[in-house]
């Protein structure tokens, strides 16, 4: 598992959060390169759709503001299309940064209510359980974990939408579909994770 | 002399700008036997391009002027042009220069008088210019050539059309029969001052260089603001010819990006700061935006930064554009994040200039036919070689402006003057 957290610190500009995001985050020992020139908040096809965008995420990392970047938005509403990372000019992993912090705004209870992070838990426990995404579980498990009313509520607004994706054979009824080797899947899996403990045992 | 004394005290210049032309003056003027070789028709490099210098916008063609004088009036200097440096060999104090000359078809009996441009039809990219306008094959290399005399371009040679030339000579200076030669040359130092070039901004693919003419870079905005330039000097629209009166800078295009140049190119803050005044002067009801990462201007070059920034007419924000695409209307669409803000914006323009960086001539993978110690970047190391004998001078070693690449070129004329008469 990743570090401890430093207390947020009384002192806005802190360095503890930043020496702690160069250890523990994936990119995080490039940050120092950043000079805040913004091309990749400006390269961004949704940068309009996030609070602060990667190059002020960068800034308010170093400033060491670690609850507001663990609780931005501009971490999961990240699409991943990396062309932050290959316009920056002084070849900071941007996206490597951003996705990684996501992770551990998870780890570290800052998404437990982020709808993003809720639905990507749906899609993984889908797609570790069977090796593929199920429509319907991922929604549906996606949607109680909003509560069980809110579950309901959403289940009935996009019921019309599932019977007609039924009807036409755009959604099966029955067993989920599964891979053929779901074994073999778990084993990696499996194994991915053993590697992981590896390499945060290594790190301790 | 003492055994061991240089056998040549010549001293090769290899370049003809500004660098390789004062090098060349500040050793013949010290007494010693200078040979210049240029590999275009005429001298002047760069700077001869250039509309004005900065910071004190005045023009280059009067400081070049007094530098041909000095040249003409000094027999100890040998010009050679069309002359490329194809091998060295032999060590500090006798070098062996192989050189090649490629033929200009114009003797100099050449008075350029201009009949034979008048005599010609095909026309042929500008290269003086970037080519952004036409020539007759054969032409002027420009209205300020030094030597001044017309050159004949070879794809007109064997053509009725170079027969044609030839007989509206009146001074018998056209020669067809011109053929390349090779030749050997002895001498005892060498300064490279083989210059720079401008990043090729197609190179830039998120900067939109190719896909509109209203997209340009600096040292064509250089072109389009010179009286003797495509334009005449006015700056207009390329795609339409209207006024360009709400223009774009956008600083570090290829320059400090480790996916294209990782270093600063030192002269492109306070050209684009000229390039702002220029528009300014041309039309008071224009507005420039300069987009920048900082900007830098220092020491004396400090007062010309405030001097642009007091003009209400220019801005500066702070911010290097993500990408720049073309709009609906034609015009292109600067798209970025302003940082001080917060706030992504896109922004059209009459005329955008990508503040494109110095690459040096040698850079990697430049077609360069002699191998010379260089740094990874293509510029050449100050004293090249272990010999102690062969000197960089301006662009050639590093990027600089022009009152820089001077005094590099006046310490490499020391240092080959040390060189040539060192036991």
């Amino acid at each position: 598992m990743t570090a401890a957290l430093p207390e947020t610190a009384e002192n806005r500009y802190d360095l503890g959060f930043a020496r702690w995001v160069r250890d523990n985050v994936e990119g995080g020992d490039k940050l120092s390169l950043c000079m805040q020139c913004g091309a990749c908040s400006g390269s961004c096809p949704i940068g309009t759709q996030m609070d602060h965008g990667p190059r002020k995420i960068i800034a308010m990392i170093r400033a060491g503001m670690k609850d507001e970047v663990l609780s931005s938005n501009t971490l999961w509403n990240c699409t991943s299309c990396y062309r932050c990372t290959v316009r920056c000019p002084r070849g900071i992993p941007v996206t490597s940064i951003i996705q990684d912090l996501a992770a551990k705004a998870v780890e570290f209870g800052y998404a437990d209510k982020k709808e993003n992070a809720l639905f990507a838990k749906s899609f993984w426990w889908s797609t570790s359980a069977f090796g593929r995404t199920d429509e319907r579980l991922v929604t549906a498990r996606y949607y109680f974990s909003l509560g069980f009313l809110e579950g309901i509520r959403r289940g009935l607004a996009n019921l019309k939408i599932a019977l007609g994706m039924v009807r036409t054979g755009r959604m099966h009824l029955g067993m989920p579909h599964k891979i053929k080797d779901i074994k073999g899947l778990t084993a990696i899996l499996a194994r991915a994770a053993e590697i992981e403990a590896e390499e945060a045992n290594d790190e301790l | 002399m003492t055994d061991g004394a240089p056998k040549s005290q010549t001293i090769a210049v290899v370049g003809g700008g500004i660098a390789g032309i004062t090098a060349a003056l500040e050793a013949a003027e010290m007494g010693y036997d200078v040979v210049l070789l240029e590999k275009g028709p005429s001298l002047g490099g760069r700077v001869t391009r250039l509309n004005r210098y900065f910071p004190k916008l005045c023009h280059p063609t009067c400081g070049l002027e007094i530098n041909y004088q000095r040249i003409k009036k000094n027999p100890r200097i040998k010009l050679m042009t069309m002359s490329e440096v194809q091998g060295v060999t032999g060590v500090r104090g006798d070098y062996l220069l192989t050189v090649r000359k490629t033929p200009r078809f114009v003797n100099a009996n050449c008075t350029a008088c201009g009949a034979c441009a008048q005599a010609a039809e095909t026309e042929i990219d500008n290269s003086f210019n970037y080519g952004m306008d036409k020539v007759k094959v054969a032409y002027l290399p420009h209205e300020h050539a030094f030597p001044m005399r017309y050159i004949i371009s070879p794809e007109v040679i064997g053509t009725p059309e170079a027969d044609k030339i030839k007989e509206s000579c009146k001074y018998n200076a056209v020669e067809l029969d011109q053929q390349e030669e090779t030749f050997d040359l002895n001498a005892g130092a060498i300064i490279w001052a083989t210059g720079w070039r401008p990043y090729d901004a197609s190179k830039l693919d998120v900067y939109g260089y190719d896909s509109s003419p209203d997209i340009i870079t600096n040292v064509e905005m250089e072109r389009l603001a010179a009286h003797d330039g495509p334009t005449d000097g006015k700056i207009i629209r390329p795609s339409d010819g209207e006024p360009a009166k709400r223009v774009a800078m956008i600083q570090c295009a290829g320059s400090r990006d480790v996916n294209h140049l990782p270093y600063c190119s030192m002269i492109c803050c306070l050209a684009s700061l000229k390039h702002a005044a220029y528009v300014r002067e041309q039309y008071p009801d224009a507005e420039v935006d300069i987009y920048y990462i900082d900007i830098r201007a220092h020491d004396k070059m400090s007062s010309f930064y405030e001097r642009v920034r007091n003009d209400p007419g220019i801005n500066f924000i702070k911010s290097k554009p993500g990408h720049i695409v073309v709009g609906e209307d034609g015009r292109p669409l600067v798209c970025g994040e302003q940082i001080i803000e917060r706030e992504i914006y896109q922004r059209p323009y009459d005329l955008v200039v990508l503040a494109t960086g110095m690459e040096p001539s040698r850079a990697p993978g430049a077609d360069q036919p002699v191998d010379v110690e260089q740094d990874e970047h293509g510029f050449l190391i100050p004293a090249v070689g272990n010999d102690g004998g062969q000197f960089s001078a301006g662009v050639a070693g590093g990027p600089f402006d022009v009152a820089l690449s001077t005094q590099s070129a006046t310490a490499a004329a020391l240092k080959a003057i040390q060189a040539v008469r060192a036991g």
